[in-house]
């Protein structure tokens, strides 16, 4: 994986996927973003099967679905916190699940922060764009562990 | 032996003289035997008294010892009914015993099926929850996108169309979270603490009508005793009061709200009144029923299941709740909260 990426969109509902990237372009604060439609191409991604001698990507934010097919949002969470290579990364669940027992799960495997999608258009949109501005801008990411430009991945 | 008077004939002979002095010692012996004989027979009647006595006596003691065996078999009759009856007793209090156990078991099992059935209606609501409200958002921000992005291209007609499928949208989002929360709420564990009423109508009232900024409604906020009461339950139902208020007051020049409690009101009852557009009595039944709307979609929006919530919470608590009103004057809504009250 080439180049800085700012967001990891794990999404798979391609309506939401695609509502939520129109907020992010016509902001213009994240240049790159990746989208995944499952768990697998979730972890996949992180902790990279791309090409030998290129870092993992190190996004400045994940913004994570929990129903996902294949392996569902919270285990991809618990695999990204539980890992030391990633666990830094900020991580925003984004779903439209209110109930108790997903938001105790969530805070329980150490997400940063859970966002119910809401329904209308209107809300949806200010809330993915105070997101991106607070994540992105506002926030300060964590220290890289691995700057751009590559360094050796020690295998585990 | 006599001397005096001799018979001429003295030539008694000697052997006569022996005969009376035989005779005499007879008649003596005779005589004393009688008074022996005497008394023996005074001494054998005393002997007969005794003897009668002691029959007597024992007599006595014969009916004294058959009133006591009278009275010993009765009382061996009624220790045996006494048992009797506690053997009766026993049998009836197994059998209720059996009866409560059995009951026991009924309750049991009806507790685990609603426990069940409970399960599943969470399980359904999740499911709803998530998968309803996917294709809704989509429908409302696809609408959005175009009215944003494609605004040129649309002329008023097709503007107006997408407007609709938006409106329509959101309104079915508002629709199935009302529903979740009507169902959420009547499975809901109740927590009874004592509510400061007062406070709780001020909060809700100021948290409401900071979101609107743009409208001046005088609140009026009277005396109103603590109540008993779910919290979160209690101040779902003073949002949904308020916010009709505030909603039926929209039109007027001078809209106020006020919120209360009457004691001799149906045993105490607290009330929100508005001076809003008011209802048409006669349909005062329908009032709080599952989406039932008095008034036009274009008037006032709404799914009409914010006064089936209050409902079903006030009758949770075992209150009453009702309304009265007047078109075009406004509407009080009271309700109350037994238990608690002006403690």
């Amino acid at each position: 994986m080439s180049g800085e990426v700012n967001i990891v969109l794990v999404e798979d509902n391609p309506s939401d996927a695609e509502l939520i990237m129109r907020v992010f372009r016509k902001h213009k604060v994240a240049n790159n973003i990746v989208v995944l439609k499952d768990g697998v191409e979730a972890l996949d991604f992180l902790f990279g099967k791309g090409a030998q001698g290129s870092p993992p990507p190190s996004p400045s934010l994940i913004v994570l679905d929990l129903k996902l097919p294949k392996v569902n949002g919270l285990e991809v969470l618990r695999r990204i916190k539980s890992d030391a290579r990633t666990r830094d990364i900020p991580i925003v669940v984004l779903t439209s699940s209110r109930e108790e027992r997903d938001v105790k799960d969530a805070y329980a495997a150490g997400v940063n922060s859970y966002v119910t999608k809401p329904i209308k258009f209107a809300d949806f949109a200010k809330v993915v764009a105070d997101l991106e501005m607070y994540w992105l801008l506002l926030n300060t990411p964590p220290v890289r562990q691995y700057p751009p430009g590559g360094v050796g991945i020690r295998e585990e | 032996m006599s001397e005096g008077r001799k018979h001429p004939d003295s030539a008694a002979p000697a052997g006569l003289s022996e005969h009376l002095k035989v005779l005499e010692d007879t008649h003596r012996a005779t005589l004393n035997m009688l008074e022996d004989f005497d008394q023996e027979r005074a001494k054998l009647r005393q002997v007969q008294v005794a003897t009668m006595n002691i029959l007597d006596d024992a007599e006595s003691e014969r009916r004294r010892y058959r009133q006591i065996q009278t009275a010993t078999l009765n009382l061996l009759e009624d220790f045996h009914e006494e048992q009797n009856r506690g053997a009766q007793a026993q049998a009836a209090l197994m059998n209720i015993l059996e009866d409560i156990e059995s009951e026991r078991a009924g309750a049991e099992q009806a507790k685990t099926q609603l426990e069940a059935a409970n399960r599943e209606l969470e399980a359904f609501s999740y499911s709803v929850s998530h998968d309803l409200r996917a294709p809704l958002r989509a429908l409302s921000g696809f609408s959005e996108a175009l009215l944003e992005d494609y605004l040129p291209a649309l002329d008023a007609e097709g503007r107006k169309y997408l407007q609709f499928i938006a409106h329509n949208a959101n309104k079915m989002g508002q629709l199935v979270d009302d529903l979740l929360t009507f169902s959420r709420l009547g499975r809901q564990e109740m927590l009874k603490r004592p509510i400061d009423m007062e406070d709780a109508a001020r909060r809700v009232f100021s948290d409401l009508v900071a979101q609107l900024p743009e409208l001046k409604i005088a609140f009026a906020l009277r005396p109103a005793p603590p109540a008993s009461g779910d919290s979160s339950m209690i101040q779902q139902v003073l949002t949904n009061l308020f916010s009709n208020a505030i909603k039926f007051t929209r039109r007027r020049q001078d809209p106020a709200i006020e919120f209360g409690h009457l004691p001799e009101t149906g045993g105490g009852a607290y009330y929100v009144r508005d001076n809003g557009a008011g209802f048409d009595m006669q349909y005062v039944d329908k009032l709080f029923g599952v989406f039932q709307r008095l008034h036009e979609e274009s008037e006032f929006e709404g799914t009409g299941v914010g006064l089936a919530l209050v409902h079903r919470i006030i009758t949770r608590h075992g209150g009453r709740v009702w309304a009265e009103a007047k078109v075009n004057e406004g509407a009080t809504f009271y309700f109350t909260l037994p238990g608690g009250e002006m403690s």
